[in-house]
């Protein structure tokens, strides 16, 4: 395969399922998503709404069963990922294609050095003996700003603050120099000031190693740092997408209109926060229309019974207020028509 | 660390001062002495065997005595058996005791880690459950009924090869010692191996898991590197008990297969209310197992990292 893809991964209707006593929970349908080589999507939306799992089933990471991705494809610049076997996939994960979880503690083994966990990744994937290994460990560790790595590499993750457990999970990830790293909210355990350390070090290694990134958030804050592109979930789908521009002062679709007003930093102290108003749907039976209908202020009739696809193409909304027969007032005072 | 286990020692001493003296108040509440079975003497040579064991002399005297003798060392001598020190009786005869157990326990860990592990690979297949029914077995079945069993099994055996393949009492060479290790390892296997695979099953779930398989690692090494010896930890924990229970089982398996192990002496010892050798075994049984306990969290320290370094604190 020829290596002139624009995208460092694509995905294409996803859709992800668990199987529960309750029933089946339809976490993930339809998902696609373009990463652009180099450059950093974030993938924003409630708690729930099914992003983690999305990124959990393109590392294979979801539990089988419960889980089944029932359809869907995955393209690493260019190659099929989705449904490997797991000899096959081992040899893309951990190596093209890193990741980062958001509980560091929890995320790195307790009996195992620092070192020891960021030596098995090279050990394994570049197949250095564990002399070459711990030197580039050191390296790594100094690489993400730790400081005495020699003291640190022999350390156990019990002995570190989580800022800097954050920093190790990133030298882990990227040991093998990785096309893509996913984060999948990598701060939200941290207070402000490591955060924006963390979130600093992200994009200083996007620059020296050209990394394209999938950062999760539930921050708007860290999407407008951080983000070239935006991809807004709600209940399993993706709502909006579009460059951090678009996604911000062209939003198309009213829950992101929503979030943006939920958002305290564009609030006065005296002003009230807007909450979007009622709850997610129910996964387990998603409404047949659009997810969003029963707290959309704008819904239509047509919302309640039927989906709405997505209108627009770069940038696009899953909403039928860009339909061509939509009422055109609703747009013209709240919403932007996706651009092209 | 070397303070820490020094502490342990100091705590150790102080439960077998109370392991001790309890023994010795419970064994002279209990009426009667270990001369009165004793038909053929009459009262001259019972007032002369009391001044020989110092029985004359008032408890608390007879309590400081032989605290001070136990001191040195010295567990005194058997009523039982003539001009024999309970010192000779312990030395040996706790040998015998010993390998039993340590192959039972050896049989009883290695067996658990194994079999849980197994158990935990084929959750909710049917290796797991053949495995688990067995597990309840041996938790709900008393070690005497395994003893039986196991020796009814070995007479049918060798009468239908009409050789004998194994023993069925006695000591001797490892034909000897392989079933009543078995028997009495049983309980405590199934037990562990009921431990090792809920630990399995809880760290297969754990976010570390989830980060070595994002890492790319190969499902054994995940599984040798990652797994073992996170689920191995609160096996270990139970290792302490565990030894006692096969310590004490030991008692009973070397009643049944008439093994001349200590814990037999200790039984008989009880019967004929033999001062000194109750003393004897019960305080060195005791001491053993508060040395094994200690043993086992240095163990513990070495494989989990926390505790040692904590420790080094
Ligand atoms: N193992 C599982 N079994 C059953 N349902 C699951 C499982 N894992 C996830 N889900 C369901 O999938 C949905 C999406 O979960 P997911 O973890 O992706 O949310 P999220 O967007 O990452 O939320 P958060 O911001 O809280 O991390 C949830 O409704 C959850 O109930
Ligand atoms: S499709 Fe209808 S209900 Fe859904 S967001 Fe658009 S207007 Fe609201
Ligand atoms: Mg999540």
């Amino acid at each position: 395969m020829t290596s002139v893809n624009q995208y460092a991964l694509e995905v294409n209707n996803l859709a992800v399922e668990f199987t529960t006593y309750g029933g089946t929970v339809k976490a993930v349908r339809d998902v696609s998503f373009k990463l652009r080589k180099g450059t950093t999507l974030a993938i924003v939306g409630e708690s729930g709404c099914g992003k983690s799992v999305t990124v959990q089933s393109l590392m294979g990471l979801i539990p089988m069963p419960p889980g089944k991705i029932t359809s869907g494809s995955a393209l690493l610049d260019g190659e099929e990922i989705l449904g490997l076997k797991t000899e096959r996939l081992n040899q893309y994960r951990g190596k093209r294609l890193g990741m980062i979880f958001q509980d560091a503690m929890s995320a790195l083994n307790p009996t195992m050095t620092i070192g020891n966990q960021i030596a098995e990744t090279l050990i394994v994937h570049r197949a250095m003996d564990k002399k070459t290994a711990w030197v580039e460990v050191l390296e790594l560790l100094a690489l993400t700003q730790i400081s005495e790595p020699a003291r640190r590499a022999r350390q156990y993750p019990f002995e570190f603050s989580g800022g800097m457990l954050q920093r190790v999970m990133i030298a882990m990830s990227l040991a093998c120099k990785p096309d893509v790293l996913i984060a999948d909210e990598p701060t939200t355990a941290l207070d402000v000031t490591i955060q924006a350390q963390i979130l600093n070090l992200l994009r200083n290694l996007q620059e020296k190693q050209g990394l394209s990134i999938i950062l999760i958030t539930h921050d708007l804050g860290v999407v407008a740092r951080m983000a070239h592109d935006v991809a807004v979930m709600y209940a399993g789908q993706i709502v909006e997408t579009g460059s951090v521009d678009d996604i911000f002062y062209r939003s198309s679709h009213p829950y992101t209109v929503g979030l943006k007003e939920a958002m305290p930093s564009n609030k006065t102290v005296e002003q009230e926060l807007r909450v979007i108003a009622g709850s997610p749907p129910d996964l387990f039976a998603p409404p047949e229309g659009c997810g969003f209908y029963a707290r959309c202020m704008y819904a239509m009739k047509v919302c309640e019974k039927n989906s709405p696809p997505i209108f627009g193409n770069h940038h696009g909304a899953r909403c039928w207020l860009h339909h061509a027969n939509a009422p055109a007032h609703i747009l013209q005072q709240s919403l932007k028509d996706p651009t092209n | 660390m070397t303070l820490y286990i020094l502490k342990r020692l100091a705590i150790g001493i102080v439960t077998i001062w109370f392991i001790a003296t309890a023994t010795f108040i419970a064994m002279h509440l209990v009426p009667g002495n270990p001369l009165a079975n004793e038909k053929a003497t009459t009262e001259v040579i019972r007032a002369n065997l009391e001044r020989r064991y110092g029985l004359d002399k008032p408890v608390t005297e007879q309590y400081i005595i032989y605290m001070g003798n136990m001191l040195r060392g010295d567990f005194g001598i058997a009523f039982s058996e003539e001009n024999r020190s309970v010192n000779d009786i312990i030395r040996e005869h706790f040998p015998v005791s010993a390998t039993l157990g340590v192959l039972a326990l050896l049989f009883a860990t290695l067996g658990g880690v194994l079999w849980g592990a197994l158990t935990a690979i084929y959750r909710n297949r049917w290796p797991d459950y053949v495995i688990m029914f067995f597990v309840i077995l041996g938790i709900s079945v008393p070690s005497f009924v395994f003893a039986a069993l196991s020796q009814w099994l070995i007479l049918n055996l060798n009468q239908v090869t009409g050789s004998s393949i194994l023993p069925v009492a006695g000591w001797g060479n490892f034909r000897y010692m392989l079933v009543p290790a078995l028997v009495l390892g049983m309980s405590t296997m199934a037990y562990l191996t009921r431990m090792m695979r809920s630990s399995m099953l809880e760290v297969s779930n754990t976010d570390y898991i989830r980060t070595a398989r994002a890492k790319g690692l190969s499902t054994t090494r995940i599984f040798i590197f990652h797994q073992l010896r996170n689920a191995i930890l609160p096996v270990i924990t139970v290792l302490g008990p565990a030894i006692a229970i096969i310590t004490t089982g030991g008692f009973v398996v070397e009643s049944v297969f008439a093994i001349p192990g200590l814990g037999r002496y200790f039984v008989q010892a009880v019967a004929q209310l033999d001062y000194t050798v109750i003393m004897g075994t019960t305080v060195f049984f005791g001491a053993f197992l508060v040395l094994m306990v200690i043993l086992v969290d240095i163990l513990y320290s070495f494989i989990d990292p926390r505790i040692r370094l904590q420790a080094e604190q």
